[in-house]
C-alpha cells in the first residue's frame, strides 16, 4: 500500500472514529491525530516529486461509467498537496482552541473534525486524478464539506443565509465546469485529461469557448471579481479557522484547475494571456478597494482574497504571454511568481485569519469600530497580525514582497518585444502598485484601529492572548513569513518542479537549469535589501539607547491643549477610509441612514453609514426591479446621448464579434 | 572611479538633508523680506533634539517606539538604492526602483501606525490623509519610472535616468515634471502640504509626528529631509547631461548645483502658492499619472522604429 492510499485510509477512518468516540476532547484528539498521520504520509510521498523525482502514477478500477481512474501526482499537484495538508492540520490544531467553549456542551465536535478530514480527502482527489468525473467528485466533496464547516453556528439565521449563498454560488461555478467537461467529452469521447490535452493543444473556436468556461468556473471557485459575492459573507460567518482554510487553501483549487488545464492547453493564444491579465487586475483592484471600507475584520480579509488570487493570476497571465511569445524568461517569472504568491498567500492569509479569530475569542467582536488598544492586552496576537499585514501589503522584509517582486520583474522585463506590449505591461505594473498601496492602506487601518490607540467601546474591556493551541498556529505561520521572506530559496525550491513543467511546454532543447536560476538571481539582491533594513533598525535602536540622555518620560498624548481626551474622539474606521472611499462612490456605494439635528432644540439624531458590495447590490436591484429598470433604460436610451452611444458601441462590437466568429477569424 | 562615486554619494547622503531644507527656508525668508535662519539650521536643530529626553504617551505601545527607527532605516536603505548622483545608486540591481518604492512603503506604514498608536484624533486624521494620498502617488511613481525604464531600455535605477531615441527630448521633460510634482506630494511640500503650520486641520506630515520628541523627532525629521534629498537627487540625475563614469567630479558638481536649484524652486513655490484644498490632492496625483501616461505612450513608439 502506497503512502497516499494509507493517508486516505487514515483520514476516512479518522473521520468515522472522531464522530463515534465519546467525549469532545477525545474526538478532537482523534481528528488531529489522523490529520498528523495523513500529513506525514502525504509529505513522504510528494516531497520527492518536488525534488525532481518522477511523478507518482497509479491506477484504480471502479465501476461503470468511470472504469479506470488514472492517478498522477506531478510537480503541480505535489506543490498544492505539500502546502494544503500541513496548513489544514494547523487549522485542526487551531480549532481545538477556538472551539474550546463548545467542548463542555453536548455538541458533537467530532463532526467538525470529520469534515476537516473530508476536506483533506478532497485535496487528495482533486490534486491527483486524471479523470474529469472523479475530479468533479472531489470538487463536490470540497464544496459540501466547506459549506457544512461554514454553517457551524447554524442557529444564527445570518450564518445560514451566508452558507446557502455560498452553496448556490459554488454550484453555479460547477455548472460552468460541467459544461466545459461536456464540450471536451463531445470532442474526445473520453473523460481522461490526457485525451482532453490532445484536443486542447490545437487552437480553435471550441478551444476558446472551453477556455472561457473553465476560467469562469475556476474564477468563481477562487472568488474572482465579479463572482466574489458569496465570499465576504461566508468568511464573516464561518469560524476563523474555516475562513482561513477556505481563503488560503481550499479555494486555491480554482487556481490549481486553471494551471492544470494550462498544462493541457500547452500552447495558449496571445489573447488568453492578455485576457487573464485583465481579469486578474480587475479582481485585484476591486478586491482591494472593498477592503478599504469594511468594518468587519474577517470580511476585510475575505475581500483581500479576491485581491490576492488576482495578483497570483496576474503571474499566470504573464506566463501565458511567455508561452505564446516563446519567451522562457517570462514563463518562469510569471509562473514561479504566481505559484510563489499562492504559497505565500496561504501562509499570511491563514495567519491573519487566526489572529482575527483570536480577537473574536477574546472580545466576541471583529468590528473595527468597536475595538481598539488591543495590542497591550494581547501582544502576541498584535505582533502576528502586524507581521501578517506587512506581508499582505507586499512590503519587505517578509514573504509577500518576494513574490510580488518576481511579478514586477516579469512586468518590467526587457526581453519582451514590441513597444506596445511593454507599454501595456508597464501599465499593469502601475495597477499592481496601486493595489499594493491600497492594501497597505487597508492593513494600516485594520491594525491601527483594532490594536492601537485606546479601546473604543467600554463594554469590551477584558481581552487576553489565546490559549496555546491557537497561539502555536500564530507562531508557526509567523516564522514561515520570515523563512519565505528572507530565504527565498525555500519557496523557489518548492515551485521549481511545477515551473519547469510550464517551461517544458514550448521550449524543448532549452537549458532548463539556466532558466530556472533566473528567479533566484532576481531575488538575491532584495534579500540583501531586507536584511539591511533589519540590521539598520537594530543599529539605530542601539544608537538611540546610547544617545538617550535620560530614561524616557511618560505623559499623556498631546491633545493640542485639550486636556480631557475621549476615546470616542479617536479616528474611526469610517472616518479613516471616508476620504478614499469618497473617490470611488460607484464601486463602493455607501448607504446613509440619517436623522440630522434640526432647530434650536434638536431632538435625538443619528447617522448610520453602511458600505455595500456594488455587485451584490446591483444584482439584488435587478432581481427586484429587473423589468422596470430595463424598461427605464429603453425609455432613456434615445434621450441620453451617453447611454445611446454606449448601447450603439455594444451593438457594434457584438456584431463584429459575431461576424468574426462566423468566419472563424478570417475576414 | 567607483570609490570616488561611492564617497560622493555618501557625502551627499549625510550633508544634503541638512542643506536642502535650509535653502528652502532661506528662499522663503528672502521672499518674505526677512533675513532667514542660517543655511545649516536643520543641523543645529537635529543636534539639539538629540540631546533631549524623549516623552512617550501612556497610550502608546512598542509600535510607537519602533516607528522612528523603521522610518529612518528604510529611508537610509532607499538612499543606497536611489540615484543621488547620475549613474550612481550604491548597489544597483535590476528593478531596484521597485525595491526603493516598497522599502519606503514599509517606513510609511510605521509612520502612520505610530500616529494611530497615540490615540489622538488629530494624528488619526494625519494618518488617514497620508495613507490616502500615497494610494494615488504610488502608481504615479511607478508609471514614471516604468516609462523611463522603457525609454532607456535599462532596468536599474541609475541607468534608467537616461532615456534615448528621438522622443527623449519629450519624455525627459515630461518625466521630470511628473517627478517634481511627486516630490511635492511625497515630501510634504506646498501646494500639497504646509510644512510650517502646526494647525491640525491643514497639515499631513507635521501632524503625524506631533507626539514624537527628542531623538525620535530628530530621526523622523532627518528621514523626511533625506527623502526630499532622494527625490531631488532623482530629478537631478534625470536632468544632468554629464555621465558620471566619464567625469565623476564634474557630474557630481552639476548634480549638486541642480539639487540646490530644485530646492530654490521648491522654496519659490512655497512662497508664491497657497495650499490646495485637501479634496484636490488626489486630482493633483492623477494629473501626475496622466503626465506619466503621456510619456509612456511616447516611449512605446520608440522600439518600433529603433
Amino acid at each position: 500500500m502506497s503512502p497516499l492510499h494509507a493517508a486516505t485510509l487514515f483520514l476516512l477512518l479518522g473521520a468515522i472514529a472522531c464522530i463515534v468516540v465519546p467525549g469532545n476532547g477525545r474526538r478532537a484528539a482523534v481528528g488531529i491525530a489522523s490529520q498528523v498521520a495523513a500529513t506525514l504520509l502525504v509529505l513522504i510521498a510528494v516531497v520527492p516529486v518536488l525534488a525532481h523525482q518522477p511523478a507518482i502514477i497509479a491506477q484504480l478500477t471502479w465501476s461503470y461509467p468511470v472504469d479506470l481512474i488514472l492517478l498522477r501526482i506531478d510537480g503541480l499537484g505535489a506543490l498544492f498537496l505539500a502546502f494544503s495538508m500541513p496548513l489544514t492540520l494547523l487549522g485542526a490544531v487551531y480549532a481545538h482552541g477556538y472551539l474550546q467553549p463548545f467542548f463542555k456542551t453536548d455538541r458533537n465536535i467530532g463532526v467538525h473534525y470529520a469534515l476537516l478530514n473530508l476536506v483533506s480527502i478532497s485535496y487528495l482527489i482533486i490534486y491527483s486524478v486524471e479523470n474529469a468525473m472523479v475530479f468533479l467528485l472531489g470538487w463536490e466533496i470540497a464544496a459540501l464539506a466547506a459549506w457544512l464547516l461554514v454553517i457551524w453556528d447554524y442557529r444564527n439565521q445570518k450564518v445560514r443565509f451566508a452558507g446557502f449563498n455560498y452553496l448556490v454560488s459554488t454550484h453555479l461555478g460547477l455548472l460552468f465546469l460541467i459544461t466545459a467537461f461536456l464540450i471536451l467529452f463531445s470532442q474526445t469521447h473520453s473523460f481522461d485529461f490526457s485525451q482532453f490535452g490532445v484536443f486542447l493543444r490545437a487552437p480553435g473556436m471550441t478551444r476558446n469557448v472551453t477556455f472561457l468556461l473553465l476560467v469562469a468556473s475556476f474564477g468563481l471557485k477562487s472568488a474572482f471579481f465579479p463572482m466574489h459575492t458569496w465570499l465576504p459573507r461566508a468568511h464573516a460567518a464561518a469560524p476563523a479557522h474555516v475562513s482561513a482554510l477556505m481563503s488560503g487553501v481550499i479555494h486555491k483549487a480554482g487556481l490549481y484547475g486553471l494551471l492544470r488545464f494550462t498544462l493541457l492547453i500547452a500552447t495558449p493564444d496571445e489573447w488568453m494571456g492578455w485576457f487573464l491579465i485583465a481579469f486578474a487586475l480587475l479582481s485585484a483592484v476591486t478586491g482591494v478597494m472593498y477592503t478599504v471600507v469594511q468594518r468587519d475584520l474577517k470580511r476585510l480579509l475575505g475581500y483581500s482574497s479576491t485581491e490576492n488570487v488576482g495578483i497570483a493570476c496576474l503571474g499566470f497571465g504573464l506566463g501565458y504571454l511567455g508561452l505564446a511569445w516563446h519567451n522562457p524568461t517570462l514563463v518562469v517569472l510569471g509562473f514561479a511568481g504566481g505559484l510563489l504568491h499562492v504559497l505565500h498567500h496561504a501562509v499570511f492569509k491563514c495567519l491573519l485569519f487566526y489572529a482575527a479569530g483570536a480577537v473574536y475569542s477574546a472580545t466576541h467582536s471583529v468590528d473595527i469600530e468597536r475595538l481598539g488598544g488591543l495590542a497591550r492586552k494581547m501582544p502576541h496576537t498584535a505582533i502576528a497580525f502586524l507581521l501578517g499585514g506587512i506581508a499582505i501589503a507586499a512590503l519587505p522584509p517578509l514573504n509577500g514582497f518576494v513574490s510580488e517582486f518576481l511579478l514586477y520583474s516579469g512586468l518590467f522585463d526587457d526581453s519582451v518585444l514590441g513597444g506596445q506590449n511593454r507599454g501595456l505591461l508597464v501599465l499593469a505594473a502601475t495597477v499592481l502598485a496601486f493595489v499594493g498601496a491600497v492594501s497597505a492602506f487597508s492593513i494600516t487601518r485594520a491594525f491601527g484601529l483594532t490594536f492601537l490607540g485606546s479601546p473604543r467601546d467600554p463594554e469590551i474591556h477584558e481581552a487576553h492572548d489565546p490559549v496555546l493551541s491557537m497561539r502555536s498556529a500564530l507562531y508557526v505561520l509567523t516564522a514561515l513569513l520570515f523563512v519565505f521572506g528572507l530565504v527565498p530559496q525555500v519557496g523557489l525550491a518548492l515551485v521549481e518542479v511545477p515551473t519547469s513543467q510550464f517551461i517544458a511546454l514550448t521550449h524543448r532543447g532549452l537549458d532548463v537549469a539556466r532558466v530556472l536560476a533566473v528567479p533566484l538571481a532576481v531575488l538575491q539582491p532584495i534579500v540583501w535589501v531586507s536584511v539591511s533594513v533589519l540590521l539598520l533598525i537594530g543599529v539605530l535602536a542601539a544608537l538611540r539607547k546610547w544617545a538617550m540622555p535620560a530614561p524616557a518620560a511618560i505623559h499623556r498624548t498631546w491633545g493640542c491643549g485639550y486636556t480631557e481626551p475621549l476615546p470616542r474622539a479617536q479616528y474611526t474606521g469610517a472616518s479613516f477610509s471616508g476620504h478614499l472611499a469618497g473617490y470611488y462612490k460607484r464601486l463602493l456605494p455607501t448607504k446613509l441612514d440619517r436623522h440630522m439635528p434640526e432647530g434650536p432644540f434638536p431632538a435625538e439624531a443619528h447617522l448610520r453609514t453602511h458600505t455595500v458590495d456594488a455587485v451584490e447590490d446591483r444584482m439584488f436591484e435587478v432581481l427586484n426591479t429587473g423589468e422596470d429598470s430595463l424598461a427605464m433604460l429603453a425609455e432613456k436610451a434615445p434621450l441620453t446621448p451617453r447611454i445611446a452611444f454606449a448601447l450603439g458601441l455594444v451593438v457594434l462590437v457584438a456584431t463584429v464579434a459575431i461576424v468574426l466568429a462566423g468566419t472563424g477569424g478570417r475576414l | 572611479m567607483i570609490v570616488a562615486s561611492l564617497l560622493l554619494h555618501l557625502l551627499g547622503l549625510v550633508l544634503l538633508p541638512f542643506l536642502l531644507p535650509g535653502v528652502i527656508n532661506r528662499v522663503k525668508a528672502w521672499w518674505g523680506g526677512r533675513r532667514g535662519a542660517p543655511f545649516l539650521q536643520p543641523f543645529w536643530d537635529t543636534r539639539r533634539l538629540l540631546g533631549k529626553q524623549p516623552v512617550y504617551s501612556d497610550v502608546t505601545t512598542l509600535v510607537f517606539r519602533l516607528a522612528p527607527l523603521v522610518v529612518l532605516a528604510t529611508t537610509l536603505v532607499a538612499a543606497t538604492l536611489a540615484p543621488m548622483l547620475p549613474g550612481g545608486g550604491l548597489l544597483p540591481f535590476p528593478n531596484d526602483f521597485v525595491a526603493f518604492a516598497y522599502v519606503l512603503g514599509l517606513g510609511r506604514i510605521f509612520l502612520t501606525l505610530a500616529a494611530l498608536d497615540t490615540g489622538s484624533p488629530f494624528e488619526g486624521m494625519g494618518a488617514a490623509r497620508e495613507a490616502t494620498f500615497s494610494v494615488f502617488a504610488e502608481p504615479a511613481l511607478f508609471i514614471v519610472l516604468g516609462t523611463l525604464a522603457l525609454g532607456s531600455g535599462h532596468s536599474t535605477f541609475a541607468e534608467l535616468m537616461r532615456p534615448h531615441g528621438w522622443q527623449a527630448f519629450l519624455v525627459t521633460p515630461l518625466c521630470a515634471l511628473a517627478l517634481f510634482l511627486l516630490l511635492q506630494i511625497e515630501c510634504a511640500r506646498l501646494p500639497v502640504d504646509d510644512p510650517t503650520t502646526h494647525l491640525e486641520l491643514t497639515m499631513i506630515h507635521e501632524v503625524l509626528i506631533l507626539d514624537h520628541s527628542g531623538p525620535d523627532l530628530a530621526m523622523m525629521q532627518y528621514a523626511a529631509s533625506l527623502k526630499l534629498t532622494l527625490y531631488a537627487g532623482m530629478l537631478a540625475a534625470l536632468l544632468n547631461p554629464i555621465a558620471l563614469d566619464q567625469q565623476p567630479l564634474l557630474a557630481a558638481l552639476v548634480s549638486f548645483v541642480l539639487m540646490l536649484a530644485i530646492a530654490v524652486v521648491v522654496g519659490l513655490f512655497e512662497s508664491l502658492l497657497a495650499r490646495f484644498r485637501m479634496r484636490l490632492i488626489p486630482q493633483f496625483a492623477v494629473v501626475i499619472a496622466v503626465i506619466g501616461f503621456a510619456a509612456l505612450v511616447l516611449a512605446t513608439i520608440q522600439p518600433e522604429l529603433g
